[in-house]
């Protein structure tokens, strides 16, 4: 029955998760595209030179907060380049794309990635109880950074559990690998037939949760991942 | 509340919900970054007074009605219905915001909540609930425009009336009016409001500059944008469009109202002609050595007020500075400055709805603002901001002198 239970999360579900992120998102960008356009500009002055260009810089930098909230603009950084870093160590698992070492047993940044977002989403939540954002916050927001939290610890525990085991890495980076390019092959193999370890089942809730944070993106917050361009363009061009 | 209610409510609602507005009520993440950035909260500091705090009021309604996850679980969001309770919370944020958009320049994402309590205002005005002197004050705008003709002689006789305080301030040359009105084919049509305060010392200056105006039979003001009413606020513009367009005018120069400038400048779409502030046409006449000006009349350090909608919303920082560097050598800038100036707190309607105690409490920040400059003289170029500085002047005894800038500029005004 456990078995059956943890592949249908490793597996099925999986594919369900991200099919359900990608016409998600699709839906809420289609929603903004549809809409009519707003019938006058919406810039602040002094106007920008290459006013495009800025929105974008602040998309990314977010230089506003910077400048009035710098403790938490600190930690907003962190979090979003340890997470873009995140997306991208986990793309490495795959055999096809090779930044670290193809013979590495560590996946890209040897852990500290998944620890800076711990401690980034551990700063929001905390904050978030604090006054005067507590006042502001939905349950919604609480439990996305509590979801959040519960899937980047589950992942520190399989780098650094994998690292602290007496018998070295159990499930390697290549073991890792195997599964996913199985899931992009779509073999439906079981994947507790390659990432045999002691902490097999942790993986399993990792990649359960994971699922979930994909499934609820397109209803949540972090849209704004795919609006904040947009977003910022309204403000200078 | 009733079920017809309700879907007017929405109605209401869904035509608020361009591509903009879809992306201020999905895109904020409650980060708080804008809470203390507003005037209101800086001074009472209570959550309904900050931007998000505010903008969840309508976000919450929002999330019921036009989310799958509103509908799916309501609490997650603490999305609500509409209901009589619910939309007093809705009046108490939409009149409680200057639209000032302060916020807007803090927030990571740039988010106006100007435009989110817009949509407040709009639920408001559907529901009835709209202060009744705004929609009177918007419909009397809208009135004068179809009786002008009944109108017109009594207009112009109240204008004559005021020529001679105006050559008090600057002779004009024989044979000319001092106050032309319905002048066609001239360089400026004039718009001004109604109280001689903002025709005179502007038609001393326009004549000390001899340009051929025209002052308007309009008033700038647009009490249908402080009431949330965009099909108001276009009638209320068209009246003065097709007036300069009919007569045939280069620019429109917009008296000292920062609403009044940005609606006609910014939100109701292309002209044949110029839309300039006036503050604008004067530093042009200055720069042009078309007026000269003494810097001996005004006592005591000088401060300046950016309005909110002429200055973070218009655009227009750097002429009134070089205006009063002409006048005085006692310049003060205020902390912080220009588009981080502190909302005077009297914006999006709140000083033609009276609210003298919400008014004084919210604007305290803005007080000590003032008083850290030591200036002696508070010039700013917005009817609005003046009201409400003078105000709060009187309030907190602050004792300066609030002053328009076409009023300075008058009173400084030389010959050769
Ligand atoms: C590129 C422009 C982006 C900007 C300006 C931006 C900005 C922000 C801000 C201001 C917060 C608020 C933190 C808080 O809620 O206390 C936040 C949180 C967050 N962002 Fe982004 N973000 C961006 C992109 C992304 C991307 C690409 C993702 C990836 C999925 C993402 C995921 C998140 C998550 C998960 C949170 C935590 C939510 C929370 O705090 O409740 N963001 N972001
Ligand atoms: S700063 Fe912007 S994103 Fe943050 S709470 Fe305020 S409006 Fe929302
Ligand atoms: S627009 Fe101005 S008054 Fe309104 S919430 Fe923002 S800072 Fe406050």
């Amino acid at each position: 029955m456990v078995d059956r239970i943890l592949y249908v999360i490793t597996v099925p579900m999986v594919y369900l998760a991200v099919v359900w992120l990608v016409l998600g998102v699709i839906a809420r960008i289609v929603m903004v595209l549809r809409a009519p356009a707003h019938p006058h500009t919406l810039k602040i002055f002094p106007e920008r030179k290459a006013a495009p260009l800025v929105a974008l810089w602040e998309s990314f930098t977010m230089p506003t907060v910077r400048k009035s909230k710098p403790r938490f603009w600190v930690f907003l950084m962190l979090f979003h380049a340890a997470f873009g870093a995140l997306i991208l160590s986990h793309l490495d698992l795959l055999p096809q794309i090779s930044i670290m070492p193809k013979d590495s047993p560590h996946m890209l940044g040897w852990g500290a990635v998944g620890v800076a977002v711990t401690i980034s989403v551990t700063y929001f939540l905390l904050r978030r109880f604090a006054s005067p954002v507590r006042e502001v916050s939905v349950p919604a927001d609480y439990l996305l950074l509590f979801l959040l939290l519960l899937t980047v610890l589950t992942g520190d525990t399989i780098s650094w559990g994998n690292s602290w085991s007496e018998d070295g890495f159990v499930i390697t980076k290549q073991d890792f690998g195997t599964y996913l390019d199985g899931l992009l092959h779509f073999t439906f193999e079981d994947p507790a037939d390659t990432l045999y370890g002691s902490h097999y089942v942790v993986v399993a809730i990792h990649i359960f949760l994971a699922n979930l944070f994909m499934m609820v993106l397109p209803f949540s917050k972090i849209m704004h991942a795919f609006f904040t361009v947009a977003l910022n363009r309204f403000r200078r061009v | 509340m009733d079920d017809k209610k309700k879907q007017e409510l929405l109605d209401a609602f869904s035509e608020k919900l361009t591509n903009a507005v879809r992306l201020y009520m999905d895109g904020c993440t409650r980060c708080g970054t804008c809470i203390d950035s507003c005037h209101a909260y800086q001074s009472m500091p209570e959550t309904r007074y900050t931007p998000v705090g505010r903008a969840q009021v309508v976000r919450r309604l929002f999330d019921r009605y036009f989310k799958l996850s509103g509908r799916i679980a309501p609490g997650m969001n603490e999305a609500v219905e509409f209901t009589d309770e619910w939309m007093q919370q809705v009046l108490d944020a939409a009149y409680s915001c200057t639209g000032c958009r302060r916020c807007m320049t803090v927030c990571p994402f740039g988010i106006d909540t100007q435009q989110i309590q817009g949509i407040a205002k709009h639920l408001v005005n559907t529901a009835g609930m709209t202060p009744v002197v705004l929609n009177m004050l918007a419909d009397m705008s809208i009135a004068k425009a179809e009786t002008i003709e009944d109108t017109r002689e009594n207009f112009e006789q109240g204008v004559k009336n005021l020529e001679a305080e105006v050559i008090e301030k600057w002779k004009s040359e024989a044979g000319e009016d001092a106050i032309p009105i319905g002048a066609q084919d001239a360089n400026v049509l004039y718009v001004a409001l109604a109280g001689k305060h903002s025709i005179i010392p502007a038609a001393a200056v326009m004549n000390a500059a001899k340009e051929k105006w025209s002052l308007s039979y309009f008033e700038a003001v647009n009490f249908g944008a402080f009431a949330g009413n965009p099909a108001k606020t276009k009638v209320i513009a068209r009246r003065i469009i097709d007036e300069a367009t009919r007569l045939n005018v280069k620019e429109v120069a917009i008296c000292e109202c920062g609403t009044a400038y940005r609606v006609m400048k910014y939100m109701t779409g292309d002209h044949p002609f110029k839309v300039v502030s006036v503050v604008e046409l004067f530093a042009r006449y200055v720069k042009e050595g078309r007026i000269k000006l003494d810097k001996s009349k005004i006592e005591g350090g000088v401060t300046y007020h950016d309005p909110c909608q002429m200055a973070r919303n218009g655009g227009i920082y750097d002429e009134p500075r070089y205006l009063l560097e002409q006048l005085t050598d006692n310049f003060v800038e205020m902390t912080p400055t220009r588009e981080d100036n502190w909302c005077c707190g009297g914006g999006g309607g709140l000083v033609a709805m009276g609210e003298k105690d919400f008014r004084m409490k919210s604007s305290s920040v803005k007080v000590d603002q003032v008083k850290a400059t030591g200036a002696k003289v508070l010039c700013t170029a917005c009817e609005n901001c003046h009201t409400q500085l003078s105000d709060l002047n009187e309030h907190y005894d602050v004792g300066v002198k609030v002053e328009f800038l076409s009023e300075l500029l008058a009173d400084a005004l030389v010959s050769e």
